[in-house]
């Protein structure tokens, strides 16, 4: 009983460290650091130890009055679903924070800087936490406005005024159809309760129930980059510093697809989500195809990483699509897996850039035979992202997959979805070969990778490795955390 | 009897108080902060009197006899409204903070001793219009409004732009009144009487032509689309301070007062709501498009201003045109928070004009180094006019949105679809001129000034830091001020 205090500790403690930095203007870039990864902490410390608690209730609550008159409280829950989506982000978080100390981002400001990568954390534990429509929202926002601010701030290059710009947009119009879904719910039924809003929205009338969850579906599609709403996050991902991109893709990216389970998949019947079943499956086939090939195509190395994301976003909303438990299970662990790949990726491409300065494909070659360990994580996570097994994709490639042919909508869409996965191979290789292959060319290459950036780039590739091999907690939960929003219906 | 002379006690005081402290300035020579000193000790004593108004309101909402004059024919009558105390006392505040910032504003202007007396005549012209219930009495305190608004946006009488601006609004205005003018004829003609006590028993097509007479004078004074031309060349030329006053409170007041009037001139809700969202989603097309590409920092506000009016409209046309009354406290709230926050851009955009004498935003570029916190707190009500989470601007989105949603009718959905889209053509528009400030430029070497970071004086600076955190304040925690608009929503009688 006493423990469940803390859940609320998970947002005000990095909002704590929040206010320390922003007052104080003086702070050195470790400084600012040791304090934004302290608080990063206990976001994870507090869910861990919270799970026993999770593990006898099933979910743990926190709620406290805010606008009464407007049926609007501060609750916060956690179950198994926000758990898993809570500790990738968190996890993640806490990774670019390490990572960033070894870059050139935010010496200047690091208060400020270390402040907002907090509130971009904060704002994505708060949407996997809030119980309330309203508190989700305003999180949801938080999220945006940290990640723009960042972009604006320490981004590279004049373009990024105008980047942030569009990121901004076209984003806010994706959270936009869903506050009107939001509102409508909540006008509906006259509460922001989470909890009462999914014991009650099955009662609406069908039409309604469609036409909110073609909102949601398309306004959580827009944060997850579905091809053609992904046109924010390619310039977005390049301009924005390492640290800050690793978040965006790694994390942010997957805010969409909680979304999509936590309000569609949890308030409305099966026979509702059906309409959407076979348009999801084809929007994660067409993803997935369109990021790989743009990905091939693209010569910035940090752009062909940043179209993967398209093309994993592809995987998982074809996997939600199917509306089978493998499915979604295999979405649910693709995020996973796909956060901590991706941050690999990102933090290869952070250490290339910093010892060649250089980001065009075509002006590096044989980077392997001088940075062995760097070429040996890179490998990894191009192996990871292509599907290899043991690493962790093989997994909930396989099961996104089995889901699809579970699921009978349509065999031939699986199998093309199976077949578009060569090109992830392709482009995978690719970028490898052309790296790290081939002789060594004229440019300017540092002696040695960074000590700082190399660190957590072999410790992530170790937990890639680990998580690989070792899935069964993780499918526990999320196992768990479907259970708790399907209950057994499919 | 003490009841009834409380009513006028506060158009008293600002009237009176005009009146002696342009007379004591000019005896005793008081220099402008002196004057902007006692200017809100007398806003400050009219606030408190409106708050011992607004305490004592359920008296008169359970006896409706106690009002100030006569109930005979030809006599006038006033009447404390409930919605007119909410509105005066938000005008009367931000009165006091408009006074303060002025004290400092207008220290190179030599003409200070006639603003401050201005200020109070303007204010007191709109507490007479929100209190008059009689027909004939409403135009004479429009009249007055108009001629010291126009006086005041034309202060700078050296300047010949101001005096285009202002004779502009003077010229508008007066056709506004002159429509209002032509509605009494029609009423009088109709019912031989302009008591506008409630409603008429013998509403006939004459007093409904009255009333659409004074809808469109009405419509004139708020800035109602395509009568607003006024409104980008007034607010981008008057002294800013005055701007802040008349966009955040003066011509959005007259959409509250609109419905009493034709309401009870015999339009009928259903008609009156109508023609509100449609021009509102006018409105909000008009504003949020010319907003995108204004450079003039004032002249863009003036372009969301319209936007927002058309908001404000959008709330009040769906209450009326559905009755529910989630719409009239999201218009209401949405007043309170416009207001605030228009009135902090504007009063922003002064000390940018006070220190580097531009309000081009090519030529601010990158201010935030030199300026960082009026730049920061500018950048607080431009996010919050954008309805930003956790900012004022927000939770009255929400509200409207919930509103409309509510209302659930085809009529009420477009509407919602011009809202949103507005609201995200707007983006376009705020978030460029945030990023400006914050993007690498010299203001210095663009303007030719050699002091950097130069200390911003304590006058300008009090209004705005307590503007910008009333702002974050009722972003966060907005209970007490909903809690508040509930309670007006309560005794309002329309």
């Amino acid at each position: 009983m006493t423990r469940e205090i803390l859940l609320p500790g998970i947002t005000l403690i990095p909002f704590l460290g929040v206010m320390i930095l922003l007052f104080w203007q003086k702070a050195t870039k470790n400084q600012a650091a040791i304090i934004g990864i302290i608080s990063e902490a206990f976001a994870l410390i507090i869910p861990l130890i919270l799970l026993p608690i999770l593990r006898a209730q099933g979910e743990v609550g926190f709620s406290m009055q805010w606008i009464p008159n407007m049926a609007i409280s501060f609750s916060l829950t956690l179950n198994w679903l926000s758990l898993v989506f809570l500790l990738t982000e968190v996890l993640v978080t806490l990774a670019a924070m390490i990572y960033s100390l070894g870059e050139k981002t935010g010496e200047k400001q690091s208060n400020f800087y270390y402040a907002l990568l907090l509130l971009f954390s904060l704002g994505m534990s708060g949407t996997t936490l809030a119980n309330d429509v309203f508190l989700f929202y305003i999180f949801w926002e938080l999220m945006l406005i940290a990640s723009v601010l960042l972009i604006l701030l320490w981004g590279h290059g004049e373009s990024r005024f105008k980047i942030a710009l569009k990121y901004f947009i076209i984003t806010h119009l994706g959270s936009l159809m869903v506050l009107v879904c939001l509102v409508a719910l909540y006008i509906n039924f006259d509460t922001a309760n989470l909890d009462t809003l999914t014991n009650q929205a099955h009662t609406l009338g069908t039409e309604l129930q469609i036409f909110l969850t073609a909102f949601f579906i398309i306004g959580f599609s827009v944060k997850m980059a579905i091809f053609p709403l992904h046109i924010w996050l390619p310039d977005a991902h390049t301009v924005a510093p390492m640290p800050v991109t690793i978040i965006l893709a790694a994390a942010m990216l997957s805010m969409g697809t909680y979304g999509i389970l936590r309000f569609p998949y949890n308030f409305f019947p099966v026979e509702t989500l059906q309409n959407f079943a076979i348009w999801m499956m084809i929007g994660g086939l067409v993803s997935e195809v369109y990021g790989a090939l743009m990905s091939l195509a693209e010569k910035d190395i940090k752009r062909i990483i940043a179209y993967s994301s398209v093309s994993q976003m592809g995987y998982i909303l074809f996997g939600l699509g199917t509306l089978t438990i493998r499915g979604m299970q295999g979405a649910v662990m693709h995020v996973v897996y796909h956060a901590i790949v991706k941050a690999l990726l990102f933090m290869v491409v952070g250490i290339i850039i910093s010892v060649s300065e250089e980001r065009d494909i075509r002006n590096l070659s044989g980077l392997g035979s001088k940075y062995p360990v760097l070429c040996a994580c890179a490998a990894i996570g191009i192996l990871g992202i292509s599907g290899m097994p043991p690493l962790g994709i093989f997994n909930s490639e396989w099961m996104i997959f089995s889901g699809g042919f579970d699921s009978k909508i349509s065999t031939a869409l699986t199998v093309l979805t199976l077949i578009g996965s060569i090109f992830t191979v392709f482009y995978g290789l690719r970028f490898f070969g052309g790296i790290f292959f081939g002789r060594q060319g004229d440019q300017n290459l540092a002696e040695k990778t960074p000590k700082l950036l190399i660190v957590p780039t072999v410790a992530v590739t170790a937990f890639l490795i680990i998580e690989g091999l070792m899935p069964g907690a993780l499918l526990t939960w999320v196992t768990n955390g479907l259970a708790g929003i399907f209950g057994g219906a499919i | 009897m003490i009841d009834r002379i409380l009513i006028i006690i506060p158009i008293g005081i600002l009237i009176i108080g005009s009146f002696s402290i342009y007379v004591f300035s000019r005896l005793a020579g008081l220099s402008n902060r002196d004057e902007a000193l006692f200017t809100s000790l007398v806003l400050l004593v009219t606030t408190f009197s409106l708050i011992l108004l607004y305490q004592k309101l359920p008296d008169y909402v359970s006896s409706p006899g106690t009002v100030f004059g006569s109930l005979d024919t030809g006599g006038i009558v006033y009447t404390p409204s409930t919605h007119g105390i909410y509105i005066l006392i938000i005008g009367s505040v931000l009165g006091i903070f408009i006074t303060v910032f002025s004290g400092e504003y207008l220290s190179k202007d030599p003409r200070y001793l006639v603003f401050y007396p201005l200020i109070l005549l303007t204010l007191a012209g709109l507490a007479g219009i929100l209190f008059s219930k009689n027909l004939f009495n409403l135009f004479l305190l429009t009249e007055l409004t108009t001629v010291s608004a126009s006086a005041l946006i034309a202060f700078r009488f050296h300047q010949e732009i101001s005096i285009k601006a202002g004779f502009k609004y003077l010229i508008m205005s007066s056709i506004g009144t002159m429509m209002m003018l032509l509605g009494i004829y029609f009423v009088y003609r109709s019912i031989g009487d302009m008591h506008l006590y409630q409603s008429l028993s013998a509403a006939d097509n004459f007093t409904r032509i009255g009333a659409a007479c004074f809808l469109v004078g009405f419509s004139l004074k708020a800035g109602v689309v395509p009568l607003h031309t006024w409104v980008p060349d007034v607010y981008g030329h008057a002294p800013s301070s005055v701007s802040g006053l008349l966009a955040g409170v003066i011509s959005k007041s007259m959409l509250f007062i609109m419905p009493v009037i034709c309401l009870r001139l015999g339009l009928s809700a259903r008609e009156l709501g109508v023609f509100l969202i449609i021009f509102a989603c006018m409105n909000m097309v008009v504003g949020s498009i010319r907003m995108l590409r204004q450079t003039l920092l004032r002249r863009f506000l003036s372009f969301s201003s319209i936007a927002q009016t058309g908001y404000l409209m959008f709330s009040i046309g769906l209450g009326l045109y559905y009755d529910i009354e989630a719409a009239f406290s999201a218009g209401l709230f949405l007043f309170l928070v416009i207001a605030i926050m228009k009135c902090l851009a504007f009063l922003n955009v002064g000390i940018f004009e006070y220190y580097y004498g531009t309000q081009d935003i090519d030529l601010l570029k990158g201010l935030s180094r030199e300026m960082p916190f009026p730049a920061f707190s500018f950048s607080i009500s431009l996010a919050g006019l954008a309805g930003i989470p956790l900012l004022a601007g927000f939770t009255g989105k929400w509200m409207v949105f919930s509103a409309a949603i509510e209302a659930g009718d085809l009529v009420a959905l477009i509407g919602l679809g011009f809202f949103i889209m507005s609201s995200i053509i707007s983006l376009g528009g705020y978030l460029p001129m945030i990023v400006r400030l914050y993007q690498p430029g010299n203001v210095e070497n663009k303007l030719n000034i050699s002091s950097s970071r130069m200390p911003i004086s304590p006058w300008l600076l009090f209004p705005v830091a307590v503007l910008s955190l009333l702002v974050v304040a009722i972003g966060i925690y907005p209970t007490p001020w909903i809690n508040w608009v509930t309670q007006v929503l309560n005794w309002m009688v329309l």
